[in-house]
């Protein structure tokens, strides 16, 4: 039974990074398969910071988003949404 | 408490020295990740050390070691928000740095050995920065190769030439 755990993890781990922590907000959303869909929308000018040089960053995010969906079974894709 | 709402905004919103935010971001991540265990963080030599002491930390560290770098990555930007700092974070869980160094250095050596009895120069698989760190000064005391990195970030790898 998925959880909101890998969504609350990515909105912390998001405001930790921006320079707007209220800007930032995911969307949750669940395919056919049981796949989570997570959206992130973050400040215009934030938008760097989450990706990082070279997708560095958004790359640790969704490898951390995803093992926390690993541990409780399930399947999680991050998109950032710009 | 301030009247701005900002209670569970995150490490952002919050006054932590950056002892403090990296125990509270681990703390949350082992947590998100069902794991259980004990986590500390000391700061020795400009580096800041967190660690996840635990029975089961395979999900933490993940395949190759790519989640513990990903949160290694996270932490440096969320800890240390204002770009290149001095103090460089590292994450670690159950001795694994020491374990992956002792490898990294194991496999340099023995591509070292190659080129040097090939004399041709040996390609090592994509590192991320602090792992060809590790095997730049290592194979630098071995005294009979020469090391540089070539390709760009995440697939950025070390060449090993033998010296002439």
């Amino acid at each position: 039974m998925p959880t909101d755990n890998p969504k609350r993890l990515l909105e912390y781990l998001a405001e930790g990074l921006v320079d707007d922590p209220d800007a930032v907000a995911v969307e949750q959303f669940e395919e056919d398969g049981g796949t989570i869909v997570l959206e992130l929308c973050v400040a215009a000018e934030d938008y760097g910071r989450v990706i990082g040089r070279g997708g560095r960053t958004a790359h640790a995010l969704r490898t951390v988003v995803k093992a926390a969906a690993a541990g409780e079974g399930s399947h999680v894709l991050l998109d950032i949404v710009d | 408490m301030t009247d701005q709402g900002d209670e569970g905004e995150g490490i952002a919103a919050e006054d932590l020295d950056p002892a403090e935010a990296l125990e509270e971001l681990l703390e949350e991540i082992v947590e998100s990740l069902g794991l259980g265990g004990e986590v500390e963080v000391e700061e020795a030599d400009g580096i800041l050390t967190g660690r996840l002491e635990g029975e089961d930390v395979g999900l933490f560290i993940g395949r190759h070691g790519q989640t513990i770098d990903a949160v290694q990555h996270l932490a440096q930007r969320i800890v240390f928000p204002e770009g290149p700092s001095s103090v460089r974070v590292v994450i670690d869980a159950n001795g694994y740095r020491q374990r992956r160094a002792e490898a990294l250095c194991a496999e340099a050596d023995d591509a070292a050995d190659d080129a040097v009895s090939s004399g041709k120069p040996v390609e090592l698989d994509p590192l991320p920065p602090f792992e060809r760190r590790i095997v730049h000064e290592y194979l630098r005391e071995r005294g009979d190769v020469d090391t540089h990195s070539e390709g760009n970030e995440p697939e950025r790898y070390l060449v090993i030439s033998p010296l002439p």
